[in-house]
């Protein structure tokens, strides 16, 4: 692979965009009285040949970014500093240059540290700040120069192949085998897979690959409508029906006919919609919603779910006997981690999608930035990565994306990866931490579900949240 | 179990409004959630509802109910106290002081009563002022709520009577507030005159920061006509003015008016600045989230506009998350409506789910008919956008009737516009 030098904040680079200074820009914001606490931060920071400023005030912090007047921002946090963080957090966002945040702070609990990483903090440092730990975070920032460009694959069209799907992981090919098989018979087709693995990308190649490509590919997520006006949008509603019925409306059935009607997210419908659903792909007709006549409907049918339909039927939450109409095949969608190099072809497929569309010359990665993208969770999939790609392609000004382009969660990860920290290894209490943080963000904050998830009892975690300060 | 499902449980009792609203305000999403087919169109009917966290957290809303009534009744008493003693002013005064707090927790009909209440009152006594100060606080509210006959009554009744007891300071509210009135019915000489009058008296009494306020509402009425070199000039002086007096809330205000005149100017980055500078006078001051969520909802306009739809998209996401941490349901109407707009921008034909959820909220919350109007308003144009006219044509005719009720002619005028150019 080509690699190419890269370049980070406070560096000079020849490419487009804006261009780069040599030297550091820091702003330190805090109280007044930080004023006298930052007289050795000036000198420590002078010394190493950065340029320091300082404001009491937030307003003119603000006119300051937006100027692009520096290139990380030194916060010396009060009382509240799990809401400052947030708020400065969100104050960077998008200001010229993409400062970095390096926070000061009295007591530093856990939680704040896993917080402050989520944010893209670049580090958190005790007050009073000391020269070792504001060197060391200044390191961190200029460390980013040696990052190395590493030549993204060219886009082939041919590359996204006959299904249009990008990767060739063994988990794809066998997935490609099963799309060969299913696409010319008109099977109705259960596609199971998390969150963002691509079912409706599936379905679409199902559908153009099939005897139907020529009809309508009609989709419905049915997580995403409102229980009350998912039959009408389902089968439609004659004109006054319903409060809001303003007009004559055919459903999705209808608009299908003669080609395929997707059904995304299909284990979120109550069991009495369900029901319908049936009758209808049992009898092949449907009735609007207020209208007494059978239309007959001639559909393929495709549906999709992140969640275990079998599971679902044991808990009387899906009908098995739908569950048996719909899964005549099954196709399951490997999770993003486990496609191995996958992850590089479709950062480039993404890249060169958002280069023409963002009007940008993106052709490398930085081999931190692949690091980070590697060891990332990917509970969103291919989605969550297709958005991290869009943004990053969004803010970066030269041909080589970088961490400093990531979005704020995978920037605050860099600290975590092997190598980052001094010896790359954490202490167990830390690591019980960021398990804990981590579950406890898969299940929405419920601390009864995380108690659960991490076999202990709810009592035991509530006391290790309050300890670890989560 | 999904918020949409946990109030089907919930009978529609305004006594339950608070538990609605923690209801909102507990309700969650984890991260699979936001990534899953339908975390794009995510709105908070769709969140979930824990009921053990709901339980934890009843305690809370109890009090906070407990401490509202608690200020109520003390106010009450206080009118009491005062009307005893012969001081009716003062009554006056606590009585309006209790329909205040109950218009900052939107209960705007109880507001109503207690200002009617204040104005029987105030009517009978010899010293006008309180009189003023009741009808003040009426128009207010009327204005709000888009009656804006009511509002003007009130304020003209002012005027007469401040005007009458030499009282300045209510002869420039009510001339403010009729201004106000007019800005609404898009009688753009009647706004300019009224101001005009408000910042002359303003100007004799030497108040820097009504006179900023002022200078603020001029700049608002040019920029809404269209003349942005004019709004600037008046928010330049506005700002100076304000922050002389050191009031944050009002710099952030003239802030978020001035991203408006600099995104029509075409600079959007100055306009984004401008926002971003608002939010940290808001931030300075003291907590005031309806602000932060207006300004946070231009930001987000902004970056449509320039076709920052990512970005956008982050920020409305931010701020509804924002909105229901704060309890604040009404401004989700808001919201859900501009992230009904991005939608149509993408032509994503789901997008219609927005707008359901503001058209619910706002009859749930029974927001005024303005608030619906515009949730149609912006409905119609997305079912136009998608080319399906005949619905856009019925949204646009609803929007239209509940306008002509409120006499709110600069928002009838945009809508009888769409009209014309659909059947154009």
């Amino acid at each position: 692979m080509t690699r190419s030098r890269g370049a980070a904040p406070g560096t000079t680079d020849a490419t487009e965009g804006a261009p780069r200074r040599a030297t550091l820009r820091l702003l330190a914001v805090g109280a007044t009285g930080a004023a006298a606490a930052l007289q050795s931060v000036r000198q420590w920071a002078t010394e190493t040949g950065a340029e320091f400023d300082y404001t009491p005030d937030l307003p003119s912090a603000a006119r300051r970014l937006a100027a692009g007047a520096c290139d990380v921002v030194l916060l010396i946090l009060g009382d509240r500093a799990d809401e400052e963080l947030a708020w400065w957090a969100d104050a960077v966002r998008g200001a010229p240059h993409s400062p970095r945040l390096i926070a000061c702070v009295q007591h530093a609990s856990m939680g704040l540290v896993l917080r402050a990483e989520k944010l893209g903090i670049v580090d958190l440092l005790s007050l009073p700040v000391s020269r070792e730990a504001l060197m060391r975070a200044l390191e961190r920032l200029r460390a980013a120069t040696g990052e190395t460009g590493i030549a993204l694959p060219a886009a082939d069209p041919a590359a996204a192949g006959q299904y249009a799907l990008v990767g060739q992981s063994a988990a794809m090919l066998e997935v490609y085998k099963l799309l060969a098989r299913v696409s010319p018979s008109t099977a109705t087709v259960l596609i199971q897979g998390e969150s963002g693995t691509g079912k409706e990308v599936v379905a679409r190649a199902i559908h153009q690959n099939g005897p139907r490509a020529a009809g309508a590919f009609v989709a419905v997520n049915c997580a995403a409508i409102p229980e009350n006006l998912l039959e009408s949008e389902l089968f439609g509603h004659e004109k006054g029906a319903f409060t809001g019925a303003v007009t004559r409306k055919p459903g999705r059935f209808e608009l299908a006919i003669g080609g395929t009607l997707f059904l995304d997210e299909v284990a979120d419908m109550s069991l009495a919609l369900q029901a319908k659903i049936l009758r209808a792909v049992q009898e092949r007709e449907i009735e609007r919603v207020g209208g007494g006549e059978s239309i007959p409907v001639d559909v393929r049918l495709i549906a999709a779910t992140n969640r275990n339909l079998r599971d679902a039927i044991a808990a009387q939450r899906f009908r098995e006997d739908l569950y048996y109409r719909l899964a005549v095949v099954t196709i399951e969608l490997p999770r993003l981690r486990d496609r191995g190099d996958d992850l590089l072809l479709l950062t480039s497929h993404f890249v060169h999608q958002f280069n023409a569309r963002h009007n940008k010359q993106i052709r490398a990665v930085s081999d931190r930035a692949l690091d980070v993208l590697r060891h990332h969770d990917w509970v969103g999939n291919v989605r969550e990565l297709r958005n991290v790609v869009e943004r990053a392609v969004i803010v970066a000004t030269d041909d080589t994306l970088r961490v400093e382009h990531l979005a704020d969660e995978l920037r605050g990860e860099e600290s975590a990866l092997p190598g980052a920290a001094p010896g790359g290894l954490m202490t167990l209490a830390e690591a019980e931490a960021r398990h804990i943080a981590r579950v406890l963000a898969h299940t929405g904050g419920q601390i009864s579900a995380a108690a659960e998830l991490l076999g202990i009892h709810r009592n035991t975690l509530t006391r290790k949240i309050r300890e670890y300060g989560l | 179990m999904r918020v949409e499902q946990a109030l089907e449980l919930l009978p529609d009792l305004e006594a339950l409004a608070p538990l609605r609203a923690l209801l909102f305000s507990t309700s969650r999403t984890d991260d699979r959630g936001m990534w899953a087919s339908a975390g794009p169109y995510l709105t908070v009917g769709k969140r979930d509802v824990s009921p053990a966290e709901l339980r934890r957290q009843l305690s809370r809303a109890v009090r906070t109910v407990s401490d509202h009534v608690h200020a109520l009744f003390t106010h009450y008493v206080d009118a009491l106290e005062h009307q005893q003693a012969g001081d009716s002013g003062a009554a006056v005064a606590a009585l309006l002081a209790a329909g205040g707090l109950e218009q900052q927790v939107g209960r705007v009909r109880q507001a109503e009563e207690w200002y009617a209440l204040a104005l029987g009152i105030a009517a009978g006594l010899q010293d006008r002022r309180p009189e003023v100060g009741a009808l003040d606080a009426m128009g207010r509210l009327c204005l709000s709520l888009g009656r804006y006959e009511d509002s003007a009554r009130s304020y003209q009744r002012a005027l007469a009577l401040a005007e009458a007891e030499f009282d300045q300071a209510g002869a420039i509210t009510a001339s403010l507030g009729l201004g106000a009135v007019a800005l609404e019915r898009g009688e753009w000489a009647g706004v300019q005159a009224w101001y005009n009058r408000a910042l002359r008296q303003a100007e004799a009494a030497g108040d820097g920061a009504l006179l900023g306020r002022i200078h603020h509402a001029l700049g608002e009425l040019d920029r809404r006509r269209g003349d942005s070199a004019a709004a600037v000039e008046h928010l330049r002086q506005a700002r100076e003015r304000l922050e002389a007096a050191a009031d944050e809330h009002e710099v952030a205000r003239v802030l978020n008016t001035q991203g408006l005149v600099d995104g029509a100017l075409g600079r959007g980055a100055a306009a984004t600045a401008a926002y971003r500078e608002g939010l940290a006078w808001v931030r300075r001051g003291a907590s005031d989230p309806g602000l932060e969520v207006s300004i946070r909802l231009n930001l987000a306009q902004q970056q449509m506009d320039t076709g920052q739809l990512l970005e956008a998209e982050e920020e409305i996401r931010r701020t509804e998350q924002f909105a229901i941490a704060a309890s604040l349901a009404a401004r989700l109407v808001q919201i859900y409506t501009l992230f009904g707009r991005l939608r149509g921008r993408q032509k994503e034909e789901t997008g219609f789910v927005f707008f359901e959820q503001a058209l619910q909220l706002a009859r749930q919350l029974q927001c005024a008919p303005m608030v619906e109007a515009e949730v149609l308003y912006e409905y119609g144009v997305f079912k136009e956008t998608l080319g399906q006219g005949e619905e856009a044509r019925a949204y646009l005719e609803r929007a239209q009737e509940l306008l002509e009720g409120t006499g709110g002619r600069a928002d009838l005028e945009r809508v009888k516009a769409e009209l014309g150019r659909l059947t154009a």
